[in-house]
């Protein structure tokens, strides 16, 4: 272990190496054109770091969070169409019951309807119960992901909607506006959950076998069941921590604005989270999977986001500037071009070590 | 069970014939979903309105975001026969065929909201919706009034354009009419335009970057309240006071605006009605009566609200405005 050799040419080959590589040319051009982007001072007012590198950070949280799970699902071989869906619904159900509601008092202010625990313990178990659903479809019923998921995807959004009558509610019932307003240690409280979700993340699939299985499953369900792996169980586990893994995110999402929005909470977040695992290395095919590299993907997706605000990029043009910078970073990491430079390092230091 | 099946018909028939005569008139209103709060205040004002005259039957579809299942509510209502049709187009081309249909039915077609593209081929009884321009226009000139009524106009303020969701109607409407204000107030530079999409999250994400990028902001255009409101959070983030340090104008009027205008963190919001009622009510009465209108679009009157009121200003179409206090008018809202 201590003596691992670092071959120039292995670390052209990962991706993730790319993935790097990308989110440091992005920062780079920010670096060249306002060198002030990587400013940040602390803000005696609020008690919080400040500056552009901290709003990427903080406001990727929703999208890492959910991309952890989707790696997860994606290394089974599945995907999760119905995230967004249940960032909506965990939104609606915390309003719901810290709402500020004219009827009980006059003027908005400091309280909630209900304890607090329930407004973050309910959307909690019910968007796990969602993801059951979704992986009881899945590894019970036998149906394609996509199609399983897509249920949720499309009839979530329809439940968020009921359980608010359509209504969009606001609180300001002070403890909720930690989650996603407050901080620990001068950094946003988003950007804390996060770090603690990875580490938790990390500790279950990696120093359990339960990563292992996963990866066995997605590579060959028939053979794992031989092998002694209740693959049906798996799936079952994965789809359910995806949903309180949207569940935490939708949390984050709507303390933010300290209100929810059944419409556009978490719209198209199953994209962005498929994107960011996959621009972190993860094959869609399923088996081996990387949760730094999804990180990073994500990290990379809101990067592109801030570039596009602080430069003041034409709204019109957005759209098409993202594309174009995902389309570079998906092509640096395809197999020619990875061989090709492999390849050529491979040429250069034929044994190149380090300590 | 042949027989049975006719016997059914036949009531339902039955049935449908007794319920037509003993109303007068049957009116059918394809909505296109409820997406905002906006949108559900738009509705239930039409809908009561409808509902509550006498005589009058509502049929209502709620087509959840969806062009086809609005087509197809507009065909059930031609099989239906009924006597009007109200229609709000979710997108605004792809309705040639259907809206033809409606002009062979010879059913009195009223559109609200927003005009489908095919407008000018197609013939309808009446239009009402709102003007995009004017609200835009509105804003930037009551920011411009009110720096004026500060002393400021000497110097150069900056203002910043929060746009709304790319390519909709409203965005378009309103960029224009921001736009065209701002050459009359020479003393307002712009100096960023970014879309937030419409919604409070995007909203916050882009004020709080702008915060960064531009050394200076004194007035923010928010096109709507909802992008209004994130920025009022991402600028107490900053350590700055919201309606101080940088004046706040919103668009849409709802209660949460009129609530931060009395709270003093936004300034201003001009108002986007969605209180079609009682005007659809009107229409209908006089286009009974015998009255015609020509196809121009009807605009609601609409009102500029603020903290202080008084602020007199020029709209584009040459009328002028008064500002209304909004704390005087906050319990009399509805949505």
């Amino acid at each position: 272990m201590s003596k691992k050799k670092f071959n120039l040419s292995d670390i052209t080959r990962s991706k993730i190496f790319w993935a790097v590589v990308a989110e440091l040319l992005i920062l780079l051009v920010c670096l060249i054109k306002r060198p002030d982007f990587f400013k940040i001072s602390y803000q005696p007012a609020t008690g919080m770091l400040y500056g552009s590198l901290i709003d990427i950070v903080n406001r990727s949280a929703e999208i890492t969070i959910i991309a952890l799970g989707m790696t997860l699902v994606i290394a089974l071989g599945g995907t999760d169409l119905s995230v967004g869906a249940l960032v909506a619904v965990a939104g609606a159900i915390a309003l719901k019951f810290m709402r500020w509601d004219v009827l009980v008092y006059n003027t908005p202010g400091d309280y909630t309807v209900k304890p607090f625990w329930m407004a973050i313990l309910v959307p909690l178990f019910v968007c796990v119960l969602m993801g059951m659903f979704n992986g009881f479809l899945i590894g019970v019923g036998n149906i394609q992901p996509i199609i399983a998921t897509l249920v949720l995807m499309v009839c979530g959004r329809g439940v968020a909607q009921i359980v608010t009558n359509g209504k969009q509610f606001t609180t300001q019932y002070s403890p909720f506006r930690v989650i996603g307003q407050g901080h620990l240690f001068a950094l946003p409280m988003p950007i804390i959950i996060t770090i603690v979700v990875i580490i938790l993340m990390y500790i279950f699939v990696r120093k359990t076998a339960f990563g292992t299985f996963v990866e066995s499953v997605g590579i060959n369900r028939s053979a794992s069941r031989l092998a002694g792996i209740d693959a049906t169980k798996v799936i079952i586990i994965v789809y359910a921590l995806t949903g309180l893994l949207s569940a935490i995110s939708g949390l984050i999402y709507s303390s933010r604005i300290m209100s929810n929005d059944s419409n556009n909470a978490g719209l198209n977040y199953e994209m962005d989270a498929i994107l960011a695992v996959v621009i972190g290395g993860t094959n869609m095919n399923g088996g081996k999977f990387s949760l730094a590299g999804t990180v990073i993907g994500s990290i990379i997706i809101r990067t592109i986001v801030t570039f596009v605000y602080y430069f003041g990029i034409v709204s019109e043009a957005t759209m098409a500037f993202k594309a174009l910078i995902i389309a570079v970073v998906i092509v640096l990491q395809s197999e020619p071009v990875r061989n090709f430079f492999s390849k050529k390092f491979a040429k250069k230091n034929p044994s190149l070590k380090e300590a | 069970m042949k027989k049975f099946l006719v016997f059914a018909l036949l009531v339902v028939l039955a049935i449908s014939c007794v319920a037509v005569e003993a109303k007068d008139l049957t009116i059918a209103f394809s909505q296109i979903g409820q997406e905002s709060d906006w949108r559900t205040a738009n509705t239930d004002s039409v809908n009561s309105t409808i509902e509550n005259h006498e005589g009058w039957t509502l049929v209502y579809d709620d087509a959840q975001q969806k062009q086809e299942n609005q087509i197809k509510a507009l065909r059930n209502f031609i099989t239906q026969g009924v006597d009007y049709i109200l229609f709000t187009g979710v997108v605004e081309t792809g309705w040639d065929e259907v809206l033809k249909e409606v002009n062979e039915a010879e059913i009195p077609l009223i559109l609200l909201d927003r005009m489908p593209s095919c407008a000018d081929q197609i013939d309808y009884v009446a239009a009402f919706g709102g003007d995009f321009v004017k609200e835009g226009y509105r804003q930037v000139a009551w920011a411009g009034e009110y720096m004026k009524s500060l002393g400021r106009d000497g110097e150069d303020v900056q203002v910043v354009i929060m746009e709304g969701t790319t390519g909709s109607g409203a965005q378009v409407g309103r960029t224009e009419g921001n736009l065209a204000a701002m050459k009359e107030y020479p003393f307002l530079k712009l100096a960023a335009q970014q879309s937030g999409n419409f919604t409070r999250a995007e909203g916050q994400a882009v004020m709080e970057s702008w915060l960064k990028s531009l050394d200076k902001i004194d007035v923010l255009i928010a096109q709507n309240d909802d992008m209004a409101l994130g920025a009022v959070d991402a600028i107490k983030a900053a350590g700055l006071v919201p309606g101080k340090d940088i004046i706040i104008v919103g668009c849409d009027s709802v209660k949460a605006a009129f609530d931060a205008i009395v709270a003093g963190d936004m300034n201003c919001t001009v108002e986007c009605t969605p209180l079609y009622g009682p005007t659809v009510e009107e229409f209908i009465e006089r286009i009974e009566a015998g009255e015609e209108f020509s196809k121009e679009i009807v605009h609601p009157e609409e009102f500029v609200y603020d903290m202080d009121g008084g602020i007199v200003l020029e709209d584009n179409d040459g009328g002028s405005t008064t500002s209304i206090k909004a704390a005087d008018v906050i319990d009399s809202r509805q949505y």
